[in-house]
């Protein structure tokens, strides 16, 4: 056994962060622990202890007696009912204050997940449970830790945004952390920017169709998603379409619009499968285009569009 | 309270969320059994106000363990409310990727959740122990790496149409969003015909043909005896482990059995979806005559007396009713499950429930003998996955068949205004979501999930839930080390996330095991 010692702990979680992490692939979750040398200290549907020992174990990290590396958190820190935080307990305390404490003691802190990262889904209105992100309250700086919290190693809460995570973005901030320590280099949401640096957008089987603004109206098709079914794929930080899921595919491969679930507007509050328009246009445009150069140059492309394209003959 | 009475909380791990368990004990005796969550997020409130569809992204991430059982459930409830038809592959598509869930989820239960309690320090010095340990072990367990690699494997088949696993919203009104292809199609069976090799291999040792053919009690015995392949097996070895434990005298709840039906029929299951024409069917067992009654989707009813939601929620058909958390301590409500009823009735859910239901003969002649028990309830998790794998290979058969050509999709004509229930069979048991929508808003938003029913606490008439039920009168060996409480939870494979929350009933609460003072 290394050295390195991880402490998993879920709050306002569905467990779909965990569940993701079991489907990694080179390294699998055994290896990941094994090769790397980490201590597994807890983990709530992997450990086989009770949870009285996990007190025994707390106890002794809050003691300083027993260092710990990496506190890895799922699930949205929640506060209601009317600021008691009584709605997640864990022995009888509220489970916040718990995860407080342990991030003083921390080296590292990891939000795994969009809930533990912004909020997520709990935190969508009216958010019943006054819950938040452990930094960030959406897009807020600012949830359980403040804005300028750093670790003892140095780093603010690192988000491995994504609802779920993806596996090998969880993997990889550990891998990276463990090698990098504070080097390691985050994005504006506090993202390991390694593993948010592409759009969903790019990879995209349907990226053609895009090109050449072969549009669909409906489901089903061939074709891209982005002016009328609500795909967020060029306007979101993700790895979806590089690095596939369950080493098959991404929603928009398989026809699903992307929700954006790694940005901290997650979940967004308008018709999932809708795109907003203006006329024909769509309110939001993909990041970093300048409307009337992208309008022009739509225009044109779609005059150019190859025949294969206009008759959904590409296959996905 | 008397003095030989003790308070003892017991807190578990390895099951979907986290749980509390706060029982009474008189001697080494349960004499009183209350089941509590801790966690409440409001999933049904947040729903309220946004657009009809939505249900089908927000309602996965009720559970990341069962994402495409809620995704079919929400997407069934808008098909009821908007009476559109549905492609029959379409159909075939969501049925096959709910089973890929159900199969990966019963092989974790058992390896990854349940078999580790066999390595608890009550067994160590069991003749069998070593090869426990072998097999089962956390991390180390040759079994427990083995599932962990193959489970992965049958998840792709959910990615291959839904993009990925857990979590996304590939079922839409009228079918599913995947283009037709045999690409995928063909990857599937390659998937299947490893995941069963694998199952032949290591978990029962011998072909599939060959289990499947066990059709009584008396058939399974001879079985065992058969081949030291089969002893040795994984599934050999678990169950005879779980046969010395006790399991089979262990954990008998009051054998109510309901199960919703798994498997719509895809040529059947149209507008105006009066019947449930599924494939494993659906009903209820009234105690241990093994008697299937017809399944009455009106004779569920929800209580919330002991939980934590205002009156105006109502009680009754879930339909009618709403959630509105109402947080009042020192109390005598315990829970933010509410309490559903079959026919007032408590009842039992889950893969045995399911397959009893069903009529299967290997699980309806253990019932008769021994009733619902801990052992039966896993025999049925270890029995399920090889009837389900089959009935996935028929699909796909006929999908690069004779069905290939019929519709994914079709696309609804958009409704406005309506209500719908979506009712399926997740691999816990029985989920159901009711919905009702005005101008293609969401009004009202319902949830009962399969633990629900196992986890629910008292109701209208003080009848305690099925756990507390099951738990109330079992003697524990070792208080300080209760593992027959951690195999009866577990063997209902409990997933706490979606429905029951927490406790607090102004009394000092202990941490782990130990008298409450
Ligand atoms: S981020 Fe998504 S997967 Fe993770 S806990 Fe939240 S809802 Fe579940
Ligand atoms: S479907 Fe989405 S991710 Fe794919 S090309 Fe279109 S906009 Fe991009």
């Amino acid at each position: 056994m290394g050295d390195f010692s991880l402490l998993w702990l879920q709050s306002a979680a569905c467990g779909g962060d965990s569940m993701s992490l079991l489907g990694l692939e080179n390294p699998n979750l055994i290896e990941l622990l094994g090769n790397q040398g980490i201590t597994l200290l807890w983990h709530p549907s992997l450990s086989p202890e009770r949870p009285r020992q996990l007190q025994t174990i707390i106890d002794a990290i809050l003691a300083d007696d027993r260092h710990l590396d990496l506190l890895c958190i799922e699930g949205a820190i929640v506060n209601g009912p009317e600021g008691t935080g009584l709605a997640d307990v864990l022995g009888g305390r509220p489970k916040r204050d718990l995860i407080g404490e342990l991030c003083a003691r921390a080296k590292f802190v990891l939000a795994m997940g969009t809930c533990a990262s912004y909020g997520g889904i709990p935190a969508a209105p009216p958010n019943p449970m006054d819950v938040t992100g452990m930094q960030w309250r959406n897009k807020e700086p600012g949830g359980l830790l403040a804005p300028d919290w750093l670790s003892r190693g140095g780093l603010p809460v690192i988000n491995v945004a994504g609802c779920p995570a993806h596996p090998l973005n969880m993997a990889q901030s550990i891998i990276n952390l463990l090698i990098q320590g504070t080097a390691m280099v985050l994005d504006e949401w506090n993202r390991p920017q390694e593993s948010y640096n592409t759009m969903v957008h790019q990879g995209c089987t349907r990226n053609e169709y895009h090109e050449y603004d072969m549009e669909e109206t409906d489901f089903g098709g061939r074709g891209c998603l982005f002016f009328n079914l609500g795909c967020q794929g060029p306007k979101t930080s993700g790895s979806c379409n590089s690095s596939l899921w369950n080493n098959q595919k991404s929603k928009p491969r398989a026809g699903v619009p992307c929700f954006g679930c790694t940005s901290p507007s997650f979940p967004k509050n308008k018709d999932f499968f809708k795109t907003d328009k203006i006329g024909d246009v769509p309110v939001e445009l993909p990041t970093g285009v300048e409307r009337p150069n992208y309008m022009a140059y739509k225009g044109l492309a779609k005059a150019a569009a190859p025949q294969r394209l206009k008759d959904r003959t590409t296959g996905l | 309270m008397a003095d030989n009475k003790k308070n003892l909380t017991v807190e578990l791990n390895r099951v979907e969320g986290d749980l509390e368990l706060k029982l009474v004990v008189e001697g080494n005796r349960i004499v009183d059994a209350r089941a509590v969550g801790r966690m409440y997020r409001g999933f049904e409130q947040i729903l309220i106000g946004r657009h009809a569809r939505d249900g089908l992204v927000i309602t996965p991430r009720v559970c990341g363990i069962c994402s495409t059982a809620h995704l079919y459930a929400a997407v069934t409830a808008i098909e009821t409310a908007w009476q559109c038809p549905i492609g029959p592959n379409g159909t075939r598509v969501r049925n096959l990727c709910l089973m890929a869930e159900e199969v990966q989820s019963d092989a974790r239960h058992s390896f990854l959740m349940f078999a580790i309690d066999f390595c608890n320090r009550r067994y160590r010095h069991h003749p069998l122990y070593p090869r426990i340990e072998e097999a089962f072990q956390v991390f180390k367990g040759r079994i427990y790496a083995e599932t962990i690699r193959h489970t992965k494997q049958l998840l792709e088949i959910v990615a291959l149409f839904g993009g990925q696993w857990p979590h996304s919203s590939y079922m839409i009104p009228g079918g599913v969003t995947t283009v037709r292809s045999r690409k995928e199609l063909i990857r599937v069976q390659t998937i299947l015909d490893s995941y069963l090799r694998w199952y032949e291999d290591s978990i029962i040792g011998c072909s599939s043909e060959r289990w499947l053919a066990l059709r009584t009690r008396d058939d399974f015995h001879a079985w065992l005896d058969e081949k030291q392949a089969h002893r040795d097996s994984a599934a050999g070895l678990f169950l005879r482990f779980g046969r010395e434990a006790g399991l089979a005298g262990l954990g008998r709840g009051n054998d109510r059995l309901l199960s919703y039906g798994a498997w719509f029929e895809p040529e059947e299951w149209q507008p105006p979806f009066r019947k449930r024409p599924c494939r494993r069917r659906a009903g209820f067992v009234n105690g241990i005559n093994g008697r299937v009654e017809e399944f009455v989707e009106e004779k569920i009813k929800e209580h919330i007396e002991y939980s934590w939601f205002a009156r105006q929620s109502g009680s009754g058909p879930p339909a009618g009713n709403r959630t509105i958390p109402e947080f009042a301590p020192n109390s005598k409500r315990y829970s933010w499950a509410k309490a559903p009823r079959y026919d007032g009735q408590v009842v039992e859910m889950g893969a045995l429930a399911e397959l009893v239901v069903a009529g299967d003969p290997l699980m309806s002649s253990f019932f008769r003998e021994q009733g619902a028990t801990v052992w039966l309830r896993e025999l049925a998790r270890l029995h399920r996955p090889l009837l389900t794998l089959n009935h996935m290979r028929e699909i796909v058969r006929t999908m690069l068949g004779p069905d290939f050509e019929q519709p994914f999709y079709l696309s609804p004509k958009t409704v406005y205004s309506g209500s719908g229930r979506g009712l399926i069979q997740a691999a816990r048991g029985g989920l159901g979501h009711w919905v009702s929508f005005a101008d293609n808003r969401i009004t009202g938003y319902q949830i009962i999930s399969p633990t629900t029913w196992n986890a629910s606490p008292r109701d209208n008439l003080d009848r305690p839930g099925h756990w507390e039920t099951t738990l109330i009168n079992t003697e524990i060996a070792d208080l300080e080390n209760p593992v027959e409480i951690e195999h009866i939870i577990r063997s209902h494979d409990a997933c706490l996330v979606c429905c029951v929350h927490f406790l607090d009933t102004g009394r000092k609460l202990s941490f782990g095991l130990g008298p409450t003072r």
